[in-house]
């Protein structure tokens, strides 16, 4: 697992440019780059197609998953500090935003991004807790932290408990009520995406995969490990907030359940994982994936206990035979196309 | 007064089945660094074996302990040779263990879910609403016996490990793998028992959780979290640890539950395991160790 990660640094060293086997790629690159975005963009536009609105719903979906797997990718991929809490950024962004439109009014599409930020400050917080530990302790403070924060919600008078909290959808027209959410998905995806890519691309994540190779060493070699990780931990919450405020807003209730179950910590994982830990692309790929399965698999069968089973085997196939995900998999065959390679 | 001895009590005797509960777990994560997720989601399972030998055949929950050990113990050897073995020296193990666990955890859920529904259960035998009193002060039968059941499980625990060829070479591997591997232990036998009696001792955890507790599949995370707090609060794989950190913990959450509601309780132990990676991460037994 270690050595895929190391290689490709040392080989696509992002601060030495390659001319001579970029040119054909970059063009792929920049065409691909352009054909998802006019597509993720353009859907709305196609209001004559059948079932526009479940379309729409799913396409949203989707990119929540997308916004999701890739914040996750910043901590868990790059800095290798695995978290199983991180959907607790996505009920922070959801509360924040839920409880100031129930009292104040305030319409969610402005004060997410102030959500976003609110995310931000809670990973800060915790993140100089929880990130005291390395390793196995770390991984089960976070698990702690979800249930913490669950429970605290769930005893919250203001919060509505655990009977949850309940606010008016948008006065739009239904055809056009899952527009304004999609778009500003669709804009927590891609700023997550670039975020990532952005990361990947600079110090501070090559500081990150200096601490996940070997956090002592990096330390000794000056890095301020500790700054890097709770900054890691908190930046990563920022989109996963927003996404949080949008999807809550859109559900028009929600209970502390809702956002504070593992399950959606255990899908942010897979996802992750399966695309490819500590690329660009895996996380893409990997949320786009277990996304439409999970949909179709509850278009067809309708059980959600199966889909535990399910999402648990897949994670452990995937960590048993190719714990290096699709992306990760196809760069050690040496078969990546350039156009996944956004390393 | 008699309050404050009340509810000392209430914490002491259900710390001993935290104890037993955690014993496994941290017992897995000494010998093979197995940070074990999916311990709660077997205590579960075993705790649905109890309910229905109760349920069908009437098999009292302190004696279904003969079924879910053995059945547990089988069920860890197979665990360990199907898919951690294969794991076993690769770069970030206990990484990989985590999420290997994660994803076991997530099955045995579902598939919980799946077969039994969601649906809270619980086995009831006579005892478990009879109390003894002793002036002011009373003591819950079915507590009581099980705090019993697990000092008695905890004992013969012990003897194994101090007393026993294999429990020595149990222990030799806990303590540095390498140098026990050197000496001749077959640490892949270790491992394998090892990883049976964690789950073995899960299994017993369960028969006696099944009639202590209403137990759902999913309630399994909450348990794990509970459990993992008091092991990183006792250190990381150290037995002495995990009983002590048991028994201050329960107690704690007792006096918690007295003073605010039991929907507080939970809440002690996560605090507790903040302030603990706060101010002593390594827990108050534990080496520091670097993985």
């Amino acid at each position: 697992m270690t050595d895929a990660r190391v290689e490709p640094t040392i080989e696509h060293d992002p601060l030495v440019n390659d001319e001579a086997s970029e040119g054909q790629g970059t063009l792929v690159k920049r065409l691909v780059l352009v054909v998802v975005l006019i597509a993720v963009l353009g859907l709305p536009f196609l209001r004559s197609m059948n079932g526009y609105n479940y379309v729409l719903q799913v396409g949203l979906i989707v990119l929540m998953w997308v916004t999701l797997a890739s914040s996750w990718d910043i901590l868990g991929g790059y800095a290798g500090y695995i978290s199983l809490g991180h959907n607790m950024f996505l009920g922070a962004g959801a509360y924040f935003s839920g409880m100031l439109l129930a009292y104040l009014g305030i319409s969610p599409f402005l004060s997410a991004i102030v959500a976003g930020f609110f995310a931000v400050l809670v990973g800060g917080f915790f993140g100089l807790i929880t990130l005291r530990a390395r390793g196995p302790a770390f991984i089960i403070s976070t698990i702690a932290l979800v249930l913490l924060v669950n429970n605290l919600v769930d005893n919250w008078a203001l919060s509505g408990g655990s009977s949850g909290l309940g606010f008016p959808l948008p006065p739009l027209p239904v055809e056009w009520l899952k527009v304004p959410f999609y778009y500003g998905m669709a804009i927590c995806a891609i700023g997550s995406v670039y975020l990532s890519y952005r990361i990947a691309h600079s110090k501070f994540g090559l500081g990150l995969r200096a601490i996940s190779q070997d956090e002592t060493k990096a330390e000794v070699a000056g890095i301020n490990t500790r700054f890097y990780k709770v900054s890691a931990f908190a930046i990563s919450g920022f989109f996963i907030g927003i996404a949080g405020a949008l999807f809550g807003y859109s559900l028009s209730y929600f209970r502390p359940i809702t956002f504070f179950q593992i399950a959606i910590a255990a899908q942010m994982v897979l996802s992750s994982i399966i695309g490819g830990r500590a690329t660009v692309a895996g996380p893409v790929i990997g949320a786009v994936l277990i996304a439409l399965v999970n949909e179709f698999s509850i278009v067809q069968f309708g059980a959600t206990a199966l889909n535990i089973v399910v999402t648990g085997g897949i994670l452990l196939i995937v960590l048993l035979f190719f714990p290096q995900g699709i992306v990760g998999s196809l760069r050690n065959a040496g078969r990546l196309p350039s156009f996944l390679d956004w390393d | 007064m008699t309050n404050f001895l009340q509810v000392l009590i209430l914490g002491l005797i259900l710390g001993g089945v935290y104890a037993l509960m955690a014993s496994g777990l941290t017992l897995l994560f000494g010998v093979m660094r197995v940070v074990n997720l999916a311990h709660a989601a077997f205590m579960i399972l075993a705790a649905y074996i109890a309910f229905f030998a109760f349920d069908i055949y009437q098999v009292d929950p302190v004696v279904s302990i003969a079924i879910t050990m053995p059945v547990m113990f089988a069920l860890g050897v197979g665990v360990y040779l199907l898919l951690f073995r294969r794991i076993e020296g690769t770069e970030r193990y206990v990484e990989m263990t985590v999420l290997m666990t994660f994803g076991l955890a997530l099955t045995i859920e579902g598939l919980l879910t799946f077969f039994f529904t969601g649906i809270f259960r619980s086995t009831r035998p006579s005892y478990a609403t009879q109390s003894f009193f002793f002036a002011d002060l009373f003591l819950p039968k079915g507590q009581a016996i099980a705090t019993g059941v697990s000092i008695a499980l905890l004992a013969m625990l012990w003897a194994f490990l101090t007393f026993t060829k294999t429990g020595t070479a149990v222990r030799a591997t806990m303590q540095n793998r390498t140098a026990a591997e050197i000496v001749g232990v077959n640490v892949r036998r270790i491992s394998a028992i090892s990883f049976g009696m964690g789950m073995a001792l899960a299994g017993a955890a369960g028969s006696l959780l099944s009639y202590l507790f209403a137990f759902f599949p999913s309630r399994h995370w909450q348990w794990v979290a509970i459990l993992l707090s008091l092991i990183v609060l006792g250190g990381m794989g150290s037995l002495k640890g995990a009983i002590l950190g048991a028994l201050t913990l329960a107690v704690a959450s007792a006096f918690v539950t007295d003073r605010f509601g039991p929907s507080w309780s939970p809440i002690t132990f996560y605090l507790a395991l903040f302030l603990v990676l706060m101010f002593r991460p390594q827990g108050l037994f534990g080496k520091v160790v670097r993985i």
